[in-house]
C-alpha cells in the first residue's frame, strides 16, 4: 500500500494520476463510502481518495478508540487483498489536517485526533509513503521497490 | 535577455523565511555586483503590522546592504519597467499579495483571472531582472476551511505555489530557521 499525504491544494491527486494508471478511483469527495469489503475492489490499481473525510464520518459515529481499531481491521483487509496478487496496488490519499490551531469544537478535535492516529496506523502497513509539497514528492518511507 | 532565475521560499509564521530569502538575495547581488530591491506587499493596517514591517525594515538596514523598497500591495507587474538585469528582487510575501488582490477585486472575481494576474506579475518581473526571490507562507496544513472565501483563497494559493515551484530553479521550506532544499541545487 502506498500512502500519499500533504496539505490540501498541494497537488496530491495530480501526482497520483501522473504516477499511476488507476483501474478504480474511489473518492470521499464524491461522497463515495469507505470500502470495508475488499470484494468491492475492481482491477489491480485502486486509488482511495480522501481518507480524512472517512475518518470524519467515523469520528462522528464512534468512540475514538473504537474507530481506530475498526479502521485498523479494514487496513489489514486492504493489505491482505493487495498481497493476494502481485499486480495489485492500493494507493490511499489523505490530507494532512494536523498542523493548524487547536480547533474550538470538540467534534473537530476528535476528528483531528483520530485522523492523526489512523495515519500512523496506516503508515505502519504501507510499503511506501510520500508527502506532496506543491507537486513535489518527498518519499518518507520505502520507495526502492514498487 | 533570459528571464531571471526564480527562487521560492516558504515556511510557517516566524520561521525565519524572510531572513533566509534576504540572505539569498544579498549573496546574489554581491556575486553580480547588482542592486537589491524589496517589494513589500504588506500594508500597515494596524499597530502590530506596523511594528512587524518596521522590524523587517530595521533588519534590512542593519545588514549593511542597501535595499530599495517598493510598496506595492497589488498589481506588481507595474514595477517591471523599473528593473534591469543588474537587479535582484525580493517579493515578500505572496500570501499578502494574494489577500490584497482578492480584496481589491470585485466580489465575484474570477479565480482564473486573479491567478493569471499574479503569475503575469511574477513573469514580468522575472523577465526584467536578474533574480527574483519569492517569499510565501505555509497555510494549507490546517482544517479545510468552512468559509467559501477562505476556500477560494486556499485553492488559489495552492495553485500558485504549485506553479511557482514548477518554474523555480530552487524551492525551499524553512523550518525554525533551517532552510530545507526541496528543489534544485543549493547555491
Amino acid at each position: 500500500m502506498h500512502f500519499v499525504t500533504g496539505g490540501y491544494f498541494n497537488g496530491k491527486r495530480n501526482w497520483v494520476k501522473e504516477n499511476y494508471t488507476a483501474d478504480q478511483w474511489i473518492s470521499a469527495y464524491n461522497n463515495e463510502a469507505l470500502i470495508e469489503d475488499d470484494s468491492l475492489f475492481s482491477g489491480s490499481t485502486v486509488v482511495l481518495e480522501g481518507l480524512e473525510q472517512w475518518t470524519k464520518n467515523l469520528s462522528e459515529k464512534m468512540v475514538l478508540d473504537e474507530a481506530r481499531v475498526y479502521l485498523s481491521r479494514i487496513f489489514d483487509r486492504w493489505l491482505q487483498w493487495e498481497k493476494e496478487d502481485a499486480c495489485r496496488r492500493l494507493i490511499i490519499i489523505g490530507t494532512d489536517i494536523s498542523k493548524g490551531i487547536v480547533p474550538m469544537e470538540k467534534e473537530d478535535r476528535n476528528w483531528r485526533d483520530l485522523t492523526g492516529w489512523v495515519y500512523q496506523d496506516l503508515v505502519t502497513r504501507c510499503s511506501r509513503v510520500d508527502i506532496i509539497w506543491y507537486g513535489l514528492p518527498q518519499t518518507i518511507k520505502g520507495g526502492d521497490n514498487k | 535577455m533570459a528571464p531571471a532565475e526564480i527562487i521560492f521560499v516558504t515556511g510557517g509564521v516566524r520561521s525565519g523565511k524572510s531572513t533566509f530569502a534576504e540572505h539569498l538575495a544579498k549573496a546574489k547581488a554581491l556575486e553580480i555586483g547588482g542592486k537589491l530591491h524589496y517589494i513589500a506587499a504588506g500594508m500597515p493596517t494596524d499597530e502590530e503590522m506596523k511594528e512587524r514591517i518596521q522590524k523587517h525594515q530595521w533588519d534590512r538596514r542593519k545588514s549593511g546592504y542597501r535595499w530599495q523598497t517598493w510598496e506595492q500591495p497589488t498589481n506588481i507587474a507595474t514595477l517591471a519597467p523599473f528593473f534591469t538585469e543588474k537587479d535582484v528582487i525580493l517579493l515578500d510575501c505572496l500570501t499578502t499579495l494574494l489577500t490584497n488582490e482578492l480584496f481589491s477585486a470585485k466580489e465575484n472575481a474570477d479565480e482564473k483571472e486573479l491567478y493569471n494576474r499574479i503569475l503575469t506579475g511574477i513573469g514580468e518581473i522575472a523577465k526584467s531582472s536578474h533574480q527574483l526571490v519569492i517569499v510565501s507562507n505555509e497555510v494549507l496544513l490546517d482544517f479545510f476551511p468552512d468559509s467559501a472565501l477562505v476556500r477560494k483563497y486556499c485553492r488559489l494559493i495552492g495553485k500558485l505555489h504549485q506553479k511557482i515551484v514548477s518554474i523555480s530553479a530552487q524551492a525551499y521550506a524553512v523550518e525554525a530557521g533551517i532552510p530545507l532544499l526541496k528543489k534544485g541545487a543549493a547555491s
